[in-house]
């Protein structure tokens, strides 16, 4: 057990035995040695949690599921959730707002070496510089200090991209959404995607179709993209969990990027500054 | 496997013969087939539904609520709540629909012969109830007792109401109404259904019931039934969900392993109890 | 039995696809999926599992089941018909998910008409499995990776003298009439015997399921289920749908409709949401548990095979390890626990 897991495991067992929280949302392993996550609802399961580069999903996802009170009279659960940096900036996204109440929701941060998947680390995370969460309750720290690795263009990976002209881009992505089988399952990983009803499925007014083919699978994909500009945390579950290893961080980290240029914004680094889509200055020019 | 199998998802076109409004926000749809032979061999019980098809949106499961005794058309009592009936609700006398039908298992009018029966309707749920009462009506003698408790959440609501006086009128038959919230020109009782059976307080000797209402009033209905004597086995309920097909292959009504468009929409209470999630 | 040789098979091939649609397991970018291919060059050879089954050839997963005219008067008709189509390649699991679904969409009254058509024009090649890979368990439901059922013909990698050679099973009359004119020579070949998985549950009896329906078991098995519709759109016998009409074109006085159908999941939250947000299953838990008691228990009960023929898709495509077999281990633990 790594003084990681180790640390996890006493704030998840502290929380717990102290009433603090309900449930503890972390990482375990399967009976077949994956990775997933889990939930852990008395001190003695603490001991169930794990930690590993493997870890590469949001959990603060799992926040939506307990934002309401199950029934009346019930008070909202108090939840923790152990987070990389990147996830914490969802807690922040989601405390803007006003998904989740700070008084409900302990977060224990784990200090970041990057992620992998598949055995290789995310390229997001070869260049990240990120270490410490920017919001926790508990910080979770190795015993040697973590490498940061020298400052390069964040957006480096996007950069051939941006070179396309819209038509190549098009034929780009037409090419990897054909494979998109729209089992939403990028949706459902991400933090910022929590309409009770979203575009794709709404009955009414009905704005796509429920066909399974690439006009729809482009409309998802895109829409969806342009709902999480200045939203998206850039943590890649989206893409972690396409079961059709679709590049999905690439669109995001696209409009990432013109957010950061047109407002300087960093999606979730405090709790303070609201996001520029969630606000408006009158002073606010776009510098197109 | 053959050729010739037919499209089941193909329906009948159809054509409005007369629209009513029946309650706020509910119309009244008398409906032909087109084709003369379909509609004359159109043979339906009560309980039954309908694929009812407003071309451009799609299909919506409805329940028929008129007996062939009684009504030459087809009649369905419609409530204004989705898309489809939206936009059925926009059709008049003469425009086209699409009819698929009759389908589901419909009540066991035959079994129910020489028992006392308590209906208990709420709101929109009054809807396939009313066969049920036009054909122990129709049929007086072969039935016993019927109690009718008929109920919405505001006057306004309430269904049939030009026919009550009919059914009161009826030997050996009692109608109660009730609402949740009363106007100054109530007359009758204010209040939730369940507490108006338990007060008139139906015998359950040779009696059954016969529920149909949101899932909420299916759910405390049982238990005011079964407070009064009603076994499981008493207790019928015509349960509604989300359908798509109507005949047992888009999955989406089921209950376990019952299907509410094919086993159902009507049900033994003790034949679904164990697999009502939320309630449906 | 008639033994081809690589270059044999990929001759026959070719000629099929001149005559039908024929539809392969492709490489995709890195994903192996049954696409049409226009000769057996486009073919991805030496696979294991597929990615996606070759169910959207039998059931698609979008495709229109009326066409409605609206004008002067209104006018219904059918879907086309379905090209004929040969699908090469399908593994026997997968054969037995096409038998699953027509146990419902044929075999029980109503048939569906559209579903018919398509089975009716496809014909489906199978390749034997070698062995069982990483979270297969065609076995514990009645399988095996050599099975025929379902399929018209099945070839099986047999020796070579000269590199791969495929046997050649006639099943049905339908693969009979296909494999007739196919190259190749009759040989006495004994085919190889597939090399099995150790250490796979036992499929609890349906009734073993309906005791454990209200067991806390669920909510702990499903607490992760992120509500996606993956798993049952990776599955080939998974058939839930959904239906709405689009329009195909509008003109003045003229508008042409189509009634779609497209693939749907009980694991998704709206699947059952009403009209005015109600939904009677409301909890993720409820949600999933009915799609393993849809395979084990609502499935066999209601349309005699199982719901699930072990080609562990699901498990490799759900994003947070919701195992399929975990879920069976469980349910017989719970069984023998309950019964002790």
């Amino acid at each position: 057990m790594s003084a990681l897991e180790e640390q996890i495991r006493s704030a998840a067992r502290q929380y717990l035995e102290n009433g603090d929280v309900s449930v503890v949302i972390g990482y375990e392993r399967g009976p077949k040695g994956k990775v997933r996550p889990a939930f852990v609802h008395q001190a003695d399961d603490a001991e169930r949690l794990v930690w590993s580069p493997e870890c590469n999903l949001n959990l603060v996802t799992y926040l939506h599921n307990y934002k309401h009170s199950p029934r009346r009279g019930v008070p909202v659960p108090r939840v923790a959730v152990v987070v990389r940096p990147c996830d914490a900036r969802a807690v922040n996204l989601l405390l803007h707002e006003q998904q989740i109440k700070r008084e409900n929701v302990k977060v224990i941060g784990v200090t970041c070496a990057g992620s992998e998947v598949d055995g290789e680390l995310r390229q997001a995370c070869t260049v990240c510089q990120e270490r410490v969460p920017v919001i926790y309750d508990v910080l979770v720290e190795p015993e040697q200090p973590v490498e940061v690795p020298e400052a390069q263009d964040d957006y480096g990976d996007v950069a051939e991209m941006e070179s396309w002209t819209p038509g190549e881009r098009l034929e780009y992505w037409a090419k990897e959404f054909d494979r998109c089988i729209r089992c939403y399952a990028c949706r459902q990983a991400c933090p910022g995607c929590y309409c009770f009803e979203c575009v794709a499925e709404q009955v009414f007014p009905h704005w796509t179709s429920i066909a399974l083919e690439l006009p729809e699978k482009y409309f998802f994909h895109v829409m969806r993209a342009f709902h999480l500009a200045g939203r998206c945390v850039g943590c890649d579950a989206c893409e972690v969990v396409c079961p059709m290893d679709i590049p999905l961080s690439k669109l995001n980290r696209m409009l990432a990027k013109e957010v950061e240029a047109l407002f300087g914004y960093h999606t979730g680094d405090d709790p303070e500054t609201l996001p520029p889509l969630a606000t408006f200055s009158p002073e606010e020019r776009l510098r197109l | 496997m053959t050729h010739s199998l037919p499209n089941p998802m193909k329906p009948h076109l159809a054509t409005l013969v007369g629209v009513r409004n029946l309650a706020t926000g509910i119309k009244l749809f008398q409906v032909k087939i087109d084709d003369a032979e379909v509609m004359r061999r159109f043979d339906y019980t009560p309980g039954q539904f309908a694929e009812i098809s407003a071309f451009g949106v799609g299909e919506s499961p409805i329940g028929i609520a008129s007996i062939r005794a009684r009504s030459e058309a087809i009649e369905f009592a419609v409530n204004r709540v989705g898309t489809v009936t939206e936009t059925l609700h926009r059709l008049d006398v003469g425009d086209k629909i699409g009819l698929r039908g009759p389908l589901g298992n419909g009540f066991p009018m035959e079994q129910f012969k020489g028992k006392n029966i308590v209906v208990l309707g709420g709101g929109i749920g009054g809807a396939p109830l009313r066969p049920v009462v036009q054909t122990i009506l129709h049929n007086r003698s072969d039935y016993g007792k019927l109690s009718i408790f008929w109920a919405a959440r505001t006057p306004d609501l309430l269904v049939f109401t030009d026919e009550y006086d009919e059914w009161r009128a009826a030997p050996n038959t009692e109608l109660h109404l009730t609402v949740d919230k009363a106007t100054p020109d109530w007359l009758h009782k204010e209040g939730l259904i369940t507490t108006l059976v338990e007060e008139v307080a139906p015998s359950a000797e040779n009696a059954i019931s016969i529920t149909c209402g949101p899932p909420i009033m299916i759910k405390f209905a049982m238990l005011s039934l079964q407070k009064l004597g009603f076994a499981s086995e008493q207790n019928w309920v015509t349960l509604e969900a989300k359908m798509k097909c109507g005949i047992g292959k888009c999955g989406r009504c089921n209950i376990g392993d019952k299907f509410i468009c094919l086993d159902g929409p009507i049900f033994r209470f003790d034949q679904v109890q164990q697999f009502l999630e939320s309630f449906v | 039995m008639k033994v081809l040789t690589q270059a044999q098979l990929n001759e026959w091939l070719n000629h099929l696809a001149e005559r039908f649609t024929l539809a392969a397991p492709v490489n995709v970018q890195g994903k192996l999926l049954y696409r049409q291919v226009d000769d057996s060059s486009g073919i991805a050879w030496g696979f294991e599992r597929t990615d996606m089954s070759p169910k959207t050839w039998t059931f698609p997963a979008t495709e229109p089941i009326l066409i409605i005219e609206q004008g002067a008067e209104t006018r219904l008709d059918d879907a086309p018909a379905p090209a004929p189509t040969v699908v090469f390649g399908v593994r026997p699991c997968d054969a037995r998910g096409a038998l699953a679904i027509d146990a419902l969409f044929l075999d029980k009254e109503p048939s569906d008409g559209q579903y018919a058509r398509h089975r009716e024009a496809t014909t489906l090649i199978g390749l034997a499995c070698p062995q069982m890979w990483d979270s297969c368990f065609c076995t514990v439901v009645g399988g095996a990776p050599n099975s025929t059922e379902g399929l018209d013909l099945l070839l099986t990698e047999v020796d070579g003298s000269d590199g791969a050679a495929y046997a050649v099973q006639i099943i049905s009359e339908k693969g009979e009439k296909l494999a007739a004119g196919m190259p190749g020579e009759e040989k006495g070949v004994s085919l190889p015997k597939p090399r099995l998985a150790k250490g796979l549950p036992t499929l609890p009896a349906s009734q073993e399921w309906k005791a454990q329906f209200n067991e806390t078991f669920w909510k702990q098995v499903t607490e992760r289920c992120l509500g996606c519709r993956a798993c049952t759109f990776v599955c080939p016998t998974c058939r839930c749908f959904d239906v709405r009409d689009e329009v195909v074109s509008r003109q003045p006085g003229r508008t042409v409709l189509q009634r779609l159908r497209a693939w749907d999941a009980c694991t998704s939250a709206p699947y059952r949401r009403i009209a005015g947000g109600h939904n009677p299953r409301p909890t993720q838990h409820s949600r999933l548990r009915n799609r393993f008691y849809c395979k084990f228990m609502y499935y066999p009960d209601d349309f005699g095979p199982l719901g699930c023929v072990g080609c562990g898709r699901c498990i490799e495509a759900c994003p947070v390890n919701i195992d399929i077999l975990e879920v069976i281990a469980g349910v017989e633990q719970l069984a023998a626990s309950g019964s002790s």
